[in-house]
């Protein structure tokens, strides 16, 4: 008890800048607005991981790094449905916790590509 | 903002011209272009891009008060343009019919004022976010479709040979790809969508040379929208050599939509509007070969994305909003899928 935890130290971070965006002008304001918008993307990092459902959409491809290898030696059809479907659970994964009130995002998820 | 400024090479000394040493030098630059004595009053700093710095200029010449605008090249790592280029650039356009602020006169090294150029103020609204939202722009996004339109085609009526004076950058459409790749591949990471989208690129890249100067960040951030819609079309900084598609496809990037995803021309007009209006001025452009660079424009946001962030990974230039942007990566990975899979976003 009274000990915080890592996502409470950050979110009294992330409420402590948007007071001091208030107080502040110009860029300073400005950059008090995109740092908090940070440590929300950091709060919602810790509490998704999505590493791990990033490496699971891509892992019947070897991993990002062999996938993107495929793409670039021309072993993998860009236009391959399976592999766009991959694509699309990994940028997901990772759109959720970098901007989940993108439009894209709803969009891509409400539509599946078969 | 001022105090982030470096010397851009062959410069040298540079002075500020909110300090009176630099107000001094700013109204000799200015009488150069007027040819009257011209006194510098107010000088306020405008909030530019990552690559200018931009003051408004109030001046007293004769009895009248005159504005200008005095914009700088705020970087030497920027490698943009030189402004004299640019400037060279902005009149011609002008005289071709494209709406832009007309040159007043460009800085040499001896003014001691950087890499910088002084233009009328053109009255207008400059912030996309507001004139694509509030209600007494609702003529202006009206007509702004066919405006933009008709400005690309009277820039791009005219042939290469038209700028072949002028130290510009170019290529094909398979060259700038093959350019961009090895950016890319420079930064060493891995981003599966934008690979998926180099790959969906390549065969589809036009490989023929450069037809026309394609202004290269004609977006709704870079117009001054007034009451009627497109006074003036800004930042010339990046243009270049290429095929119309390209200007054209910029426009229609997710990133300048602001929000206002329905309307992919820049967040007010449809792709067929903008390709009848473009043949309607005399241009022509394929509904398919628009598709393709909309996707290359994609591609281009993201990669600028990627510099950005690399900026503070590396440690060149330690900076939030740097470090923020990098997490846009996934913005544009999301668009550019959902392009490839389904051919429209």
């Amino acid at each position: 008890m009274g000990h915080p935890t890592a996502l409470q130290l950050l979110e009294a971070v992330r409420l402590f800048l948007k007071q001091a965006e208030g107080a502040l002008s110009g860029r300073l304001a400005f950059h008090a607005k995109v740092a908090a918008n940070t440590l929300a993307i950091v709060e919602r990092e810790l509490a998704l991981e999505p590493d791990g459902a990033e490496a699971a959409a891509l892992a019947a491809y070897g991993g990002m790094a062999v996938l993107c290898e495929g793409l670039r030696s021309g072993a993998l059809d860009p236009a391959d449905k399976a592999l766009l479907a991959a694509v699309r659970a990994a940028v997901l994964a990772r759109l959720a916790v970098d901007n989940p009130r993108y439009a894209t995002f709803k969009r891509l998820q409400e539509r599946e590509i078969s | 903002m001022a105090d982030d400024i470096s010397v851009p090479e062959g410069f040298g000394k540079m002075l500020d011209p909110m300090e009176p040493e630099g107000r001094a030098a700013l109204g000799r630059l200015i009488e150069r272009g007027v040819g009257e004595a011209v006194t510098v009053g107010a000088v306020v700093p405008l909030s530019g891009g990552a690559s200018s710095a931009t003051y408004r200029v109030e001046a007293e010449i004769g009895c009248a008060l005159r504005h200008f605008i005095f914009q700088r090249t705020a970087s030497a790592e920027h490698h943009s343009l030189p402004r004299a280029v640019q400037a060279a650039v902005q009149k011609r356009a002008g005289a071709l019919g494209v709406p832009v602020a007309p040159v007043i006169a460009v800085a040499e090294p001896e003014d001691c004022l950087g890499d910088a150029a002084v233009t009328a103020l053109v009255a207008g609204e400059a912030l996309a976010q507001k004139w694509l939202r509030l209600p007494e722009y609702e003529a202006a996004r009206a007509a702004l479709t066919g405006q933009c339109a008709a400005a690309l085609a009277k820039l791009h009526a005219a042939p290469a040979s038209h700028w072949s004076d002028l130290p510009l950058t170019g290529g094909s459409g398979a060259d700038l790809l093959a350019a961009m790749f090895e950016s890319y591949r420079r930064l060493d990471v891995d981003v599966p969508a934008f690979d998926l989208a180099f790959a969906w690129l390549k065969p589809r890249m036009p490989t023929g040379p450069a037809t026309c100067l394609a202004h290269g960040d004609f977006r709704s951030g870079n117009f001054l929208v007034d009451g009627q819609g497109l006074a003036a079309v800004l930042d010339w900084e990046l243009t270049h050599l290429s095929v119309p598609a390209e200007d054209l496809g910029w426009l229609c990037v997710q990133a300048w939509r602001f929000g206002q995803w329905q309307m992919p021309v820049g967040g007010f007009g449809t792709r067929e509007a903008l390709v009848e209006a473009y043949r309607a001025a005399g241009g022509r452009v394929a509904l398919d070969d628009l598709r393709v660079w909309e996707v290359f424009g994609n591609l281009k946001w993201g990669m600028s994305c990627l510099q950005l962030a690399d900026d503070h990974v590396s440690g060149r230039v330690p900076s939030v909003e740097r470090a923020a942007i990098g997490r846009r990566v996934s913005e544009v990975a999301a668009d550019l899928t959902y392009l490839v899979a389904f051919g429209d976003l």
